[in-house]
């Protein structure tokens, strides 16, 4: 089962730390920016 | 990820930011990070628990992940999904930008 995420639907909110160890979480980006994800297929 | 590089001021400029997920290792996230100078935070899912939210495919015929990007409005809303076929299926950044504008312009 794919697209399960649609356009329209609420972003599913997560953290993850960065690469400074800082925790980003989606949701803090709410009223400030618009982010654009991108998932990676990993590095070769 | 170089158009991304290669655009980041283009996103900034329009007061959004860029977040890259993927599946390596912090380690191999900080590397690569020098190695082609970007600017954007990047994030290490090693446990991919953030790509399976999102579902994002694996295809093993294809080797591997598959890309997928997506849009978020300042509201948290998803406004433009794309999940690739193949590696190289990654929407340019004049796409991007141009989602980006019309939410920009409809001040949501």
């Amino acid at each position: 089962m794919r697209n399960t995420i649609f356009d329209g639907q609420e972003a599913p909110d997560f953290a993850l730390p960065d690469l400074h160890g800082d925790r980003i979480r989606l949701s803090d980006f709410r009223g400030e920016k618009i982010v654009v994800l991108a998932f990676l297929r990993g590095f070769m | 990820m170089a158009r991304l590089r290669d655009g980041y001021s283009e996103f900034t400029a329009r007061n959004a930011e860029i977040l890259a997920i993927g599946p390596d290792s912090p380690e191999k996230f900080v590397r690569y990070w020098e190695e082609n100078s970007l600017l954007f935070p990047g994030l290490p899912d090693p446990s991919k628990q953030v790509s399976r939210i999102y579902r994002q495919e694996v295809n093993l015929f294809k080797l591997g992940r598959m890309p997928l990007n997506a849009v978020v409005d300042r509201r948290g809303f998803i406004r433009y999904i794309h999940y690739g076929y193949s590696m190289s299926d990654i929407p340019d950044n004049e796409t991007l930008l141009q989602v980006i504008d019309e939410l920009n312009a409809s001040s949501e």
